[in-house]
């Protein structure tokens, strides 16, 4: 540690840089025109240096309680205050490395986009900026322009290369979470004018928090602008019932689009409500509780029923995070600081998972021509390396012990079993457990139809071919990752033990 | 003493002292008389350039008296302060940019010295109601500016589109002010004064009267006729649609600002003046509801519009909805927010009908969908005009999601009063993302039927350049340009 510790460089300005890289690497990427070899390299290039720093960064500030954070001058004018705040604690830190990741392993593994490859590529790295800047922001003004910015070059990589409903899917995505996000407004709105009681608007994080603790925030209101976060956060991360632009969403976008939005795009949601809605309004939180609970496992249940009843495997895969996301809400939920450990944990958990099981849809789409688990059958003979990798991701997400999805929500569960002996009341539980049959079903289910049994006749598997070597690098890194994580939880443990004392002290 | 030729120069002096407040007005008068001479010339080129030249310096004279903080009164008439410059310098502004893209044209067009002539004095119609201290100047600016404007409507009178709108224009027109003259007589016989500031001071002592009530009544639907108010918006998409496109730029970016400025003049400053002794909550709550129908009806109407010109203007209809929440709340703050949001709205908009403009120019049609792949027929104004919908729609980080973010955070007061009326604005303003997208969407995402490069004309091109940086500018750094709305907003009330 010493040794690293004198190597890191702490001169270097990583937080702002995490945020600049990516908006130069898609001005750059874009530069490149008509070559598709180059704007790939050049993507892997930014997203690689960003992968580098954000690591630097985690070790640069593992000997400091893991915070970070940095301010630059912005706005001040007699009624407002905006600084670009910026910063890291434990579990922004997992977000920002998580996106890097992601974003890197997106452009290893996309080559098959060879319309306007460098507009695709400028647009995959704009959003990583956007989701980069929604986990440094640390001002409310900055946040929600990140949280908005991330939107849409999404909206443009749905509609611009994704499948033959495209046009109504990249409009519903980019109108329902533009709604909810504008609702979330008004909540930040009340915030920050409540918290400066009368003198000039300071949209930082730090100045709300502050009113926060100093008791300017009734219950009345902190219930009412729990309520307008909530909604906000809910519909991104998403919870049944504001679910329905997902599955359309991510069945249409590209591999890559579906990548980031399920892996990093929905933690922005779950990442919003711990940050800004446990932390700041405590009790909202606990006026809420019982309604999350019930959201979440509603999400859970329903995300694992709509499962059992999908032909593609894409829109499987898409309910399947509905229903994951779910754990995430049933751990904050809990409002224990273990719960929101495990929360924070099966967010990173589900964001490795899920990339896998996209890519693996991605792969099958392109191959075969076809995701109708129908028309599929006996693939692992023609293609064993991808039959091992889906093999792999499908485990890994039903929580196979030894897996990162198992300790995550292994956790969450025991956290919620903790809250429930604390209320005495045991029977939800039963809720939580269903689903984890149901998920071990659907999985299993779809494996069988797919990859094992006899080659199926419906399609032409004649030219079918295996996994090549881009989307074999990026699929055994990401199930290495899954691996090194299932048995070692305590790496990730480490980083999440601190976190603000608020969150782990809450009820 | 200085003298010249016998004469003696510090009544020169003296005289430009006594003018200054108007200067920039006596600038574009000068050029509202000279221009039109030169139009009768051989080479009509020269009266753009001329006109150029004029709305160039004027607008460097009102930047140089903003910057200086100059204030001062001419007549007791017209005052010059914070809030004049502000307002004057969004008029000129507009009118730079619509003299701006006329420069191509004037080329071979008849009458252009009579264009630019009535450009100039609509200008200074708007401008004197921007410093209007009193009704008289407020009715013969607001009067100056219209009437000009219906003869720039009708400018291309071979066109029936072009004259079937300068017709309604002009019967609306002319019954909405018949019908606003007759509130402010009212008002006039009510408290025997045109000074606004003293109508102020009688209206606050005074209870209400059936008077007041009809007086209050007449001047909302007259005005809102002007400001395209719903219920009173029904010209404005065909006036838009009619008028050479950039008469529509200049209405929709200019016109409409100076509607508002009548609304804050007469309500903010006469009605709202007890603001300090209690408000007067039935108005203000008259124009919540107000503002509340306007943005709905405006968005939902233009969500089904076809035509890019109408779906701008419907577009108007509902952002004119959003400033008049200023009304309602009636602080401070919420000025300074308005008359950013103002600001923004020059170039945002503007800037779209100048895109439109520009298409237009070279043969496109002003159908939606017949935008469709524009993104590959001329990159950087599809790219400019994406940049101008999202900036509608207030998508972060551009210009207009700064004035809207600042707008409507103004009317989230501690008492919580408005707070449905926010809500209201916006889940208007997220909706109206979905019409503002769909433009988008037929540029950059739908294939078009041909690939043909489209040329641009060199003027357009900086005017669209000039709007698209300003959008972003003012997006990202919003610090410099509020400031000068809060100086606005306080001079304004300081009138009080």
């Amino acid at each position: 540690m010493d040794f690293l510790s004198s190597l890191s460089i702490p001169s270097l300005p990583i937080l702002p840089l995490l945020l600049i890289l990516p908006i130069l690497g898609a001005v750059f990427c874009f530069l490149i025109k008509n070559d598709r070899r180059h704007t790939r390299h050049m993507a892997i290039l930014f997203s690689g240096v960003t992968l580098a720093l954000s690591l630097l960064l985690l070790y640069d500030i593992s000997s400091r309680g893991y915070v970070e954070s940095e301010s630059y001058a912005w706005i001040n004018t007699a009624y407002l205050q905006m600084n670009l705040d910026i910063g890291v604690d434990g579990m922004s830190m997992l977000m920002v490395l998580l996106t890097a990741l992601l974003v890197l392993m997106v452009a290893i593994f996309s080559d098959t986009e060879s319309e306007r490859s460098n507009s695709f590529f400028a647009l995959i790295m704009a959003t990583q900026a956007g989701l980069m800047g929604v986990y440094l922001a640390q001002d409310y003004f900055l946040f929600f322009i990140f949280w908005e910015v991330a939107l849409i070059p999404m909206f443009f990589l749905i509609a611009g290369w994704g499948g033959p409903r495209r046009h109504y899917a990249s409009m519903k995505f980019l109108i329902y979470t533009h709604v909810a996000s504008m609702i979330m407004l008004i909540g930040i709105f009340m915030l920050v004018i409540t918290a400066a009681d009368g003198g000039v608007l300071n949209f930082s994080f730090e100045a709300v928090k502050a009113a926060s603790a100093a008791g300017l925030f009734t219950t009345t209101f902190q219930v009412v602008v729990f309520g307008l976060l909530f909604f906000g956060f809910a519909v991104k991360m998403p919870l049944v019932p504001f679910h329905t632009w997902l599955p359309d969403a991510h069945v249409e976008a590209p591999t890559a689009g579906s990548v980031l939005l399920a892996g990093v795009m929905l933690k922005m949601g779950s990442y919003a409500i711990i940050r800004i809605c446990l932390e700041v309004l405590p009790e909202g939180a606990i006026a809420w509780q019982t309604v999350m609970i019930v959201l979440a496992l509603v999400a859970i249940l329903y995300g694992a029923y709509a499962c059992i009843a999908q032909k593609d495997l894409k829109k499987m895969v898409a309910f399947s995070s509905i229903s994951h996301m779910g754990f995430v809400l049933l751990g904050i939920a809990t409002l224990s600081g273990i719960g929101i450990q495990f929360a924070i944990f099966q967010m990173f958990a589900h964001g490795l998972i899920t990339s896998v099981l996209f890519m693996v849809c991605g792969i099958v789409g392109h191959n075969t021509g076809t995701r109708d688990i129908p028309l599929l059958g006996g693939l692992a003979g023609k293609m064993p390396i991808f039959a091992g990798f889906m093999m792999f991701g499908f485990l890994a997400s039903l929580g196979l012990p030894g897996l990162i999805g198992f300790v995550a929500e292994f956790g969450v569960l025991m956290a919620f079993f903790d809250y429930l002996m604390g209320i005495d009341v045991l029977w939800p539980i039963v809720f939580a457990l269903a689903s984890l049959m149901l998920t071990a079903g659907y999985f299993t289910w779809a494996m069988q139809r797919s990859i094992f049994g006899k080659e199926t006749t419906k399609i032409d598997m004649s030219n079918v071919h295996d996994v090549n070597r881009r989307e074999g690098v990026a699929l055994g890194l990401l199930c290495a990752l899954i691996a090194l994580f299932g048995i070692m939880p305590w790496l990730i443990m480490d980083v999440l033990a601190e976190m603000p004392l608020v969150l782990l002290g809450v009820v | 003493m200085m003298d010249l030729f016998g004469l003696d120069l510090t009544i020169i002096n003296d005289v430009v002292k006594e003018l200054m407040p108007i200067m920039p007005q006596v600038i574009l008068i000068i050029a509202a008389i000279i221009v039109p001479v030169f139009g009768y010339g051989k080479r009509k080129g020269i009266t753009a350039w001329l006109s150029l030249a004029a709305v160039t310096s004027a607008l460097a004279l009102t930047i140089f008296l903003i910057y200086d903080s100059y204030s001062g009164s001419f007549l007791n008439l017209f005052e010059f302060n914070e809030f004049t410059g502000f307002m004057m310098l969004i008029f000129m502004l507009v009118l730079f940019l619509v003299v701006l893209i006329s420069l191509t044209e004037s080329e071979n067009r008849k009458h252009s010295g009579e264009y630019f002539s009535l450009l100039f004095v609509a200008t200074i119609g708007m401008t004197f109601v921007a410093g209007a201290t009193d009704l008289i100047t407020l009715f013969v600016g607001i009067e100056l500016a219209s009437i000009s404007s219906y003869a720039l409507v009708a400018f291309r009178k071979n066109d029936p589109r072009s004259a079937e709108a300068a017709v309604k224009f002009l019967i609306i027109g002319g019954v909405s002010t018949a019908i606003s003259l007759y509130g402010m007589s009212l008002l006039y016989g009510m408290t025997g004064t045109t000074e606004l500031a003293a109508v102020a001071d009688y209206l606050a002592a005074g209870d209400f009267t059936w008077v007041y009530i009809v007086a209050v009544i007449m001047l909302i639907a007259g005005f809102g006729f002007k400001l395209a108010l719903v219920p009173f918006h029904a010209w404005a998409p065909d006036v838009y649609e009619g008028a050479p496109t950039p008469v529509a730029t200049f209405l929709a970016a200019g016109s409409n600002k100076m509607g508002f400025i009548i609304f804050f003049k007469i309500f903010l400053i006469a009605f709202v003046a007890a603001q300090t002794v209690g408000g007067v909550p039935e108005l203000q709550w008259l124009f919540a509801i107000l503002a509340g129908v306007t943005m709905t009806v405006g968005n939902i109407i233009a969500i089904t519009q076809t035509s890019i010109k109408r779906m701008l203007a419907y577009s108007s209809i509902a952002q004119a909805g959003y400033v008049l929440i200023v009304l309602a709340v009636a602080t401070e703050y919420i000025l300074a927010g308005g008359l950013f949001h103002m600001m923004t709205h020059v170039f945002m908009k503007g800037g779209a009908f100048i895109v439109v403009a520009a298409l237009c120019a070279r043969g496109i049609g002003e159908y939606i969908s017949d935008y469709k792949g524009l993104a590959k027929r001329a990159p950087l104004v599809a790219a400019a005009m994406g940049l101008f919908m999202f900036s509608l729609a207030g998508i972060p980080p551009l210009a207009g999601f700064a004035s809207k973010f600042i707008l409507f955070s103004g009317a989230v007061t501690a008492e919580g009063t408005w707070i449905w009326l926010v809500a209201l604005a916006v889940i208007n303003s997220a909706l109206s993302l979905y019409y503002y997208a769909r433009v988008v969407k037929a540029m950059f995402v739908d294939k078009g039927a041909t690939t043909e490069k489209i040329r641009v004309p060199h003027s357009f091109k900086f005017a669209i350049a000039i709007c698209a940086v300003a959008t972003v500018a003012m997006g990202l750094y919003l610090g410099p340009i509020m400031e000068i709305c809060e100086a606005a907003a306080a001079a304004f009330f300081a009138m009080v």
